[in-house]
């Protein structure tokens, strides 16, 4: 990590409440893809191995830690040590919350960030502003970040509380699918939270759920037909429910032949057609329809199907040429 | 009609080699974050350089026997929970207390690296101590079947399942595994979409797709119990979703609608190279990615015009490995993309995966 703000960085060698430590060097004879560690790094977990050797457990290992942790986020050493040591000491768990906020910012892509997290949450037993929380996350520059989806979809499972977890789960991805249609691990919390999980709350009529989500689906296609998430999305519903992929053939058909200027403009909910502008034919819809003959059989089915994936093949393409 | 591998460039074995004998050297401050992962680091450099035929003609014996004492200097031998490697030097102390030794444990994702790439360098595994490996085994498998990646601690998904199934392969005992909890843990990670998430109900994703994949395929036929591993339907979804993600421009991606990236070119391809599904997969565009990837300094790149690191320049070799051209020319500019086999499910070269089988392998005294 550089230090280029001009200001001094005190050392923990440097400052007299460390004096009573004795750091203790990386012990290591030829190296291997050695790091060139900064001074402050080197100092930083030199004092790490002395407070570990000595079994310190104590308010400032705090901040050591957190030294390192701001160097090095994968010091997952660090972490589980930190989180011992809050243990031992009985730390301000909101105090720690708030800092891991900046923290999970800080260092999105880093698996630690969101463990520690975890252990925390486990511990205050409040997972509720933690959805808020990454709700906030998400809204940054990374709405497909991994970790932060898998650390909802955690909290949402392990604390599996309907009135004040799950209710709101279905505003939160529309927010999400409206702000980016192809998000795709936006469309799969929509299927963790309305199919993979069970039966929610106010869900139970099932009929009335798979007619939901289909007008959903089909409309956002509608709207974005080249979006493998949304017909990855079809597919996975109707394999669920174990509804044939025949069911939705007439929509399907609509987006793998060019635009029809001459098709009657009406509101058609079960099969909304795609706009004029869309790139069509769609390849996800040809192969869904190539599909649908294939699973019906039969030879007239199956050369039918042949003949479309030929065709998929040249739109594959023409895509690939641009 | 153009060629289909007019536009590739020669794949620049000599400057990748260089690149990773330099990281082999050492690594800037900025690569602090590896501090704990050096030995997965010596892992990927390694092992390309046995991918690029360069271990042998270009490196010292003294050299390679340096590297294997490295490696060897991070097994934990006598640990509480059994034995295998740490990841680097980063908590070690000249003289340990008894409380600082937990604290320099061993990892299941640098033990299955360290395995490997002591096999690369042609250890013969006397100082393995087996019956220490698999007790460790034991103590990360967790009641739902997944595996921690320190004995009693740490955190769990399907890559550290993943490592413990291949160095169970290369031990030939499986002793310390309870395989249908570890299956019924991969199951859960399966996603609508026909790929695996990290975790159970978590993203379909190609690196965790390959993970569970070839953990399935590692499992030997007698613990098996008859079952097929993925049944036709799962299989034809997974083919489905993996051929999905070949962009246009040849390389894979690892999510949907994500952009495509050299590691996932691997990792994709690889597990439809198991499914048995490689014809699938289109050859020129994917090495032409791959060579738009090639850094001029050496080494290969997440993206074309990215810097290169080992970890890239390592998997995006092992998918050339795999899928080398085919059309039969002997001109040297596609000539030099043809590497060694590559065995998919241990994920090195066939000859590296032979000796590992033979020489890690449990001995029945």
């Amino acid at each position: 990590m550089s230090q280029n703000t001009g200001e001094q960085i005190l050392l923990f060698s440097d400052k007299r409440e460390w004096a009573d430590v004795v750091p203790l060097e990386q012990y290591e004879g030829d190296p291997v893809a050695p790091i060139f560690y900064s001074e402050t790094y080197k100092d930083a977990t030199d004092y790490f191995r002395g407070i570990v050797k000595a079994g310190e457990k104590s308010q400032r290992v705090l901040e050591l830690t957190e030294s390192i942790i701001r160097q090095n986020p994968a010091h997952y050493t660090a972490w589980q040590y930190r989180y011992e040591t809050l243990l031992a000491i009985n730390g301000p768990l909101d105090t720690e919350l708030l800092l891991m906020d900046e923290l999970a910012i800080k260092y999105l892509k880093t698996y630690q960030v969101w463990h520690h997290r975890k252990l925390l949450v486990t511990l205050s037993g409040k997972p509720k502003p933690e959805l808020d929380f990454i709700t906030v996350a998400l809204s940054g520059d990374d709405q497909k970040n991994y970790h932060t989806w898998s650390y909802r979809q955690w909290l949402l499972s392990y604390f599996n509380n309907e009135e004040d977890l799950w209710s709101g789960e279905l505003d939160f991805v529309e927010k999400m699918l409206t702000k980016d249609v192809r998000n795709n691990s936006a469309w799969h919390h929509r299927f963790f939270v309305v199919w993979a999980s069970g039966v929610r709350s106010g869900e139970q009529d099932r009929e009335r759920v798979l007619r939901r989500e289909s007008i959903y689906v089909k409309q956002n296609i509608s709207l974005a037909p080249n979006n493998p998430a949304a017909w990855n999305y079809l597919r996975g519903m109707l394999d669920h429910v174990k509804v044939p992929y025949s069911a939705v053939s007439d929509f399907v058909k609509l987006y793998t032949v060019p635009f029809d200027p001459s098709r009657p403009d009406l509101v058609d909910l079960e099969n909304p057609p795609p706009s004029q502008e869309a790139q069509l034919p769609c390849v996800q819809a040809v192969e869904f329809l190539a599909d649908v003959y294939e699973r019906e059989g039969g030879k007239e089915n199956i050369e039918k199907a042949v003949e479309l994936l030929k065709k998929l093949a040249t739109e594959y393409e023409k895509i690939r040429k641009k | 009609m153009t060629e289909p591998f007019d536009a590739l460039h020669l794949l620049s074995k000599t400057s990748h080699a260089a690149h990773c004998r330099r990281c082999l050297t050492g690594l800037p401050a900025v690569s602090t974050d590896l501090d704990a992962s050096r030995l997965v680091i010596a892992f990927y450099c390694i092992s390309s350089l046995d991918l690029l035929g360069r271990l042998y003609d270009k490196i010292s014996d003294a050299e390679r026997e340096a590297w294997r004492e490295w490696i060897w200097d991070q097994y934990t031998l006598g640990g509480v929970h059994g034995s295998g490697f740490r990841p680097s030097p980063y908590m070690k102390v000249e003289n340990p207390s008894e409380h600082s030794v937990q604290y320099d444990a061993s990892h299941m994702i640098m033990t299955y690296a360290a395995i490997i790439t002591l096999a690369v360098l042609r250890d013969d595994f006397e100082r393995l101590d087996r019956p220490s490996l698999i007790q460790s085994l034991q103590s990360c498998q967790r009641e739902d079947g997944s595996f921690s990646t320190t004995p009693g601690g740490g955190e769990t998904d399907l890559r550290t399942l993943y490592c413990a199934f291949a160095i169970s392969t290369m031990l030939d005992d499986w002793s310390g595994i309870n395989v249908p909890r570890a299956v019924d843990f991969i199951a859960k990670c399966r996603s609508y979409e026909g790929g695996y998430g990290q975790a159970p109900f978590c993203e379909a994703q190609g690196g965790t797709t390959y993970i569970a994949i070839a953990a399935l395929h590692l499992i030997p036929e007698r613990l098996r119990n008859g079952a097929e591993v993925v049944t036709p339907a799962e299989r034809a979804q997974t083919i489905r979703w993996l051929v999905q993600n070949q962009e246009p421009s040849g390389g894979f991606r690892g999510r949907t609608g994500k952009e495509a990236d050299a590691c996932y070119c691997f990792w994709c391809s690889a597990a439809l190279q198991i499914l048995g599904a490689r014809e699938l997969v289109n050859v020129p565009a994917l090495l032409q990615f791959i060579s738009d990837c090639q850094f001029r300094f050496g080494g290969i790149a997440k993206s074309p015009g990215g810097p290169a690191d080992p970890y890239h320049t390592y998997l995006a070799l092992a998918a050339v490995s795999m899928y080398p051209p085919d059309n039969g020319e002997v001109e040297a500019r596609i000539g030099s993309w043809k590497l060694p086999r590559l065995d998919p499910l241990l994920n090195t070269s066939e000859e590296t995966s032979d000796w590992a089988r033979k020489y890690v392998r449990a001995r029945v005294e």
